[in-house]
């Protein structure tokens, strides 16, 4: 037998764990809530990997967004280089720090070089990051806001509203959605804003999937039944029961989907949709480092790493939420 | 009913789907800014020109009366005509659509071939160093933009050791006449090969990366199942349980994920063929937009939505052909 | 008697679990003559399945055979031997992982699963999966094994057998399913059959039916078989012997009739009392008291002491192994201090409060005097 206690006293284990949670379903709070994901979290050494890696870009993104907003790029100037405001490209694709090539030697001013117009490659990672997190978490939000109303709506309600808002959102999954943003932004606009609802409305269909299923199989459940004979109101029904009652899987799904929304937005960029010069933003660096691979390479690398290193952190955290947060898998 | 009744319901079925990408791309086109006339014309135009080239392709009518009129252009095969290139919009995407297709193909297959084995390496050595290295690398691969390995590979594999071309494409099919270096057919599809390598590769990872984690824990799940337990009762070898048993049963969730993962690479496509400079329908599509070609920039949307829809009937397909399960929808 | 079919001596199993060691089945011996249907019954967390997973050796990680014996015909299917170092290790007889596929598994010794929805491969036809253990471990050809797939149908009671071979499994119920799998253990034609709760998953009427088809094919085909199951009722209606099981251990061991008219062991007594008997009019079925614990922390002395209505004192301190209390010439072995053989002052000691003494109330629905008194001596 497969089980830890042999194989009669785990089915019983397993099929008790799913009772309790079933009939805890009733006191949701306590079950699925904030306090109990981060106790969970906190116990399994992938999510919490995750969780430094997000905190450390997210930190890194804050600088970035304060620096700019408040100093106006004040402390990058003091401790890096300042990302905007061009030299006379004296310094133009200098190598990283301790390396060499045809234009030069590189400098501790410039740790990991200088782009093809002479800006530091570093600090123009730094503002990339506050571009891609805002990105990021904005798409998912849009996605996750959009698609868990549909999908409530469509599982609640049934019949005709779900037939028509099913319709739509295989209609927006069937245009392959790099596809779908681009077209929508030459539509409606090429910047950052365009990017992020663009790359929001292609994850719609991703939680309305998510949610309806759940909404489908919890409206039968005796609770909101009872909560429906009751007299509760169907808008409390799906706010106060349902929602809350999905917070797990939702909570997974939207970290990898941030990670999804930067990659998507990284293509954009790479295309010349999205960010437009001069905020950087990684996908248009990556764009820029073509013409100057040969001479340049670590000019391309680094944007790379700083997306794989991002997104990576997002998946790890998800993936870890998964496995913390699911009782059926142990690994 | 059977198979050949299932794939013509679920064809009838796309039939909706199709309608709603043409009218999503059709007023999405309509909104874009700026006047396609114009940017045919130049600055000043002559009020007969203008007119002329209106009613050629007929933007002098109301919007409803054109959508209509696209509508059922479409249903007869008619795509309308690209300014740009001056050339019917079909024409254009039956020139670059072998070259996208041919890109997507390879890319899956390479995905396929090696996500397979190594998710069953991975299943098998459960927590072992194979299973880690195998999880690592997949991790590495959803989590990597599929045009920056391009540009990595281009600059390894390309530019410091030349084993490939760093850029464009060519068919195998194509006259050897038309290839430089090429005088027999054999030698055109040499050079395909070696041209389609890279870009395949880096098109292909994120799809491998994303099939191995679904292959691994698919094989977990069915390692695991109370057949596999039966069939091990009654002395089959482990590997016939392994290649019989439990694959065939884990193939389903591995067939599911590869009709998703065809959206991500159709997109992957467009960043993939403008990395390696291939004139596909990627490339295509972004001629179109950035020439403000409203017809070609509908006609690929329709067919980047087309191939995908394409891409899950076969998946589809082939679940219902593999899980007998799966009702064929008329025996309810 | 003749010898024994199947041995078992002494097994003990356990599982290597990050909680600690769960000693899952913990020195059980029992026999089985050709031919004879000999039940192990117990609660869910007995330790029932392991032990036949063991006597296959198929026991999953962490899972592993510790220490024991376990002979089949002149096999040593498991056994042990001191090593140069002083550790134990497979002895010299004991068959490879190899030979136990070949030679075994199928062959010999076949096996029924509980759950007959899971247990057949979804993605392939029933007659494929048979036809493939057919030809495995008979070593017929592909189109004898078809033809013996299909009697074999037939022979279990499925209609129109031709065409159903043809099908796959969720097109059959559960009863047909289990069916099915009868078919596949009878048809490799081994000499004992384990079946391993195959009746639970079905409701009581195909149960009915399951359990007179086994019945007829045990009687046609001298198959021996191990009954798993916790229904006492089952017992009753077919198996010759009783190994009753309490937390990894055997702690009664009788002819059916013996174990049913004269009850030794205060579990089994309690087992009986929880189902209704055709042949006793009791007011009320009396639940066991209490759940059985876990099994990597039994509790000292006698392992069903926290839950026994007869406990005393001596029972925390005494941890019995079963002995031969027969009084006609079949033998009833049970694990017991209250009888005289053991001696070790179980009259003298002191009662115990427990739940199922009366000691406290388990809130359970009954509480009255009768019930507390009544697991005794009927």
């Amino acid at each position: 037998m497969s089980t830890p206690h042999g194989g009669d006293p785990d089915t019983e284990t397993t099929q008790e764990s799913t009772a309790t949670e079933e009939s805890g379903a009733g006191d949701v709070q306590s079950r699925v809530g904030m306090r109990y994901t981060l106790s969970q979290v906190k116990r399994d050494t992938t999510a919490l990997i995750g969780i430094y890696i997000v905190g450390f870009i997210t930190l890194v993104a804050l600088f970035a967004a304060i620096d700019y907003y408040i100093f106006d790029y004040a402390i990058a100037e003091a401790i890096m280089y300042n990302p905007e405001r061009d030299p006379d490209e004296v310094n133009r694709l200098l190598p990283p720090v301790g390396m060499e090539n045809q234009f030069g030697s590189g400098v501790l001013e410039h740790p990991l070089g200088t782009d093809h117009r002479g800006r530091d490659i570093f600090s123009r990672l730094v503002y990339g990051t506050r571009v891609a997190m805002t990105v990021g978490f904005m798409a998912t939000a849009i996605g996750l806001v959009g698609g868990t109303l549909v999908g409530a709506v469509s599982g609640f309600y049934g019949g005709w509203i779900d037939d028509v808002l099913q319709r739509f959102t295989e209609t927006i999954y069937a245009i392959p959605f790099l596809v779908l943003v681009i077209a929508f932004m030459t539509a409606f606009g090429r910047d950052l804003t365009f990017a992020m609802i663009g790359v929001g409305i292609t994850a719609i269909p991703v939680f309305n999937r998510l949610i309806r299923s759940r909404v489908v199989s919890i409206r039968e459940e005796d609770y909101i039944e009872a909560a429906r004979a009751a007299g509760v109101k169907d808008r409390h029904i799906i706010f106060r029961h349902i929602i809350p009652n999905s917070f797990a899987p939702v909570l997974v799904q939207a970290t990898l989907q941030v990670g999804v929304s930067i990659l998507i937005v990284a293509g954009l960029s790479f295309l010349g949709f999205g960010a437009q010069p001069p905020t950087p933003s990684w996908g248009q660096m990556l764009s820029q480092s073509r013409g100057y691979m040969l001479p340049a390479p670590t000019f391309s690398i680094w944007p790379g790493l700083a997306i794989l290193f991002t997104v990576i952190g997002f998946n790890i955290l998800g993936d870890g939420l998964q496995d913390a947060l699911d009782p059926r898998i142990n690994n | 009913m059977g198979l050949a009744r299932y794939t013509l319901w679920r064809v009838v079925q796309a039939v909706p789907v199709l309608i709603g990408i043409i009218t999503i791309t059709f007023f999405l086109a309509n909104q874009i800014p700026g006047d396609p006339v114009q940017t045919m014309l130049g600055p000043n135009p002559g009020q007969e020109q203008v007119e002329a080239i209106q009613a050629r392709y007929g933007l002098d009518r109301p919007i409803h009366e054109r959508y209509l009129s696209y509508l059922s252009g479409v249903a007869a095969g008619n795509l309308g005509l690209s300014i740009y290139y001056d050339r019917p919009v079909l024409e254009m995407i039956m020139l670059r659509l072998p070259v996208t297709l041919l890109l997507m193909l390879s890319a899956f297959a390479f995905a396929i071939a090696t996500a397979i084995p190594l998710g069953i390496i991975s299943a098998k050595r459960r927590n072992k160093p194979a299973d880690h290295v195998s999880r690592i690398v997949s991790l590495i691969g959803v989590s990597t933009p599929s045009f920056w390995i391009g540009l990595v590979l281009i600059i390894v594999f390309a530019f410091y050791l030349g084993w490939f071309p760093a850029r464009g494409l060519v068919l195998p099919w194509a006259d050897p006449a038309d290839v430089r270096g090429a005088e027999t057919q054999f030698q055109v599809i040499r050079t395909a090969a070696h041209h389609l390598f890279l870009p395949m590769i880096a098109l292909g990872t994120l799809q491998m990366a994303q099939i191995t984690r679904i292959e691994r824990s698919a094989m977990v799940d069915s390692l695991q199942g109370e057949y596999v337990k039966l069939a091990r009762a009654y002395g089959v070898p482990e590997s016939t349980i392994v290649r019989k048993h439990a694959f065939q049963v884990a193939q389903l969730p591995v067939i599911t994920i590869i009709g998703l993962g065809l959206s991500t690479a159709l997109g992957g496509a467009v960043l993939t063929e403008t990395v390696f400079e291939i004139q596909g329908m990627g490339r295509l599509i972004i001629t179109a937009i950035n020439n403000q070609d409203y017809e070609l920039i509908m006609g690929t949307t329709f067919m980047f939505g087309v191939a995908y829809v394409v891409g899950v009937i076969i998946t589809d397909i082939a679940y219902a052909y593999i899980d007998p399960r799966v009702t064929y929808g008329d025996e309810t | 008697m003749t010898t024994p079919l199947l041995t078992v001596d002494n097994l003990k199993t356990q599982f290597f679990t990050e909680d600690g060691t769960v000693r899952a089945v913990d020195g059980i011996s029992f026999d089985v003559y050709p031919g004879e249907i000999v039940g192990l019954v117990g609660e869910s967390g007995a330790g029932k399945s392991v032990a036949t997973s063991s006597i296959l050796r198929l026991v999953d990680s962490p899972g592993e055979i510790v220490d024991g014996t376990i002979t089949f015909k002149d096999k040593t299917l498991f056994g042990l031997e001191e090593g140069p170092d002083g550790e134990p290790r497979p002895s010299e007889e004991m068959l490879t992982e190899e030979e136990m596929r070949k030679q075994v598994r199928g062959r010999e010794i076949a096996i029924i699963f509980q759950d007959p929805m899971e247990s057949l491969n979804p993605v392939f036809t029933v007659g494929g999966q048979l036809r493939e253990f057919i030809e495995l471990n008979r070593d017929l050809p592909k189109e004898e094994a078809k033809q013996e797939a299909i009697d074999m149908l037939r022979e279990v009671g499925i209609p129109d057998p031709v065409n159903r071979y043809e099908e796959y499994p969720h097109q059959f119920s559960g009863g047909m399913r289990q069916r099915v799998l009868i078919a596949m253990a009878i048809a490799c034609r081994p000499d004992l059959i384990i079946a391993d709760e195959p009746t639970t998953a079905l409701d009581v009427t195909v149960e009915g039916q399951i359990l007179e088809l086994v019945a007829e094919l045990q009687e046609k085909y001298d198959t021996a078989f191990i009954w798993v199951t916790h229904d006492m009722s089952v017992v009753a209606e077919i198996c010759d012997r009783v190994n009753v099981m309490y937390l990894g251990e055997i702690i009664e061991q009788a002819h059916v009739d013996d174990l049913f008219y004269n009850t030794k062991h205060p579990y089994t007594q309690a087992l009986l009392n929880s189902i209704p008997r055709p042949d006793e009019t009791i007011e009320e079925l009396d639940p066991i008291k209490g759940v059985m614990p876990e099994a990597i922390n039994p509790p000292s002395g006698c392992r069903f002491h926290s839950r026994c209505p007869e406990a005393r004192e001596v029972c925390q301190r005494v941890h019995p192994e079963p002995r031969d209390l027969a009084e006609g010439d079949r033998p009833h072995r049970a694990a017991c201090v209250k009888y005289d053989v053991f001696d070790v002052g179980y009259d003298a000691s002191p009662p115990l409060e427990t739940e199922a003494t009366g000691g406290f109330s388990a809130g359970l629905t009954q509480t009255g005097p009768e019930a507390e008194t009544d697991g005794g001596d009927r």
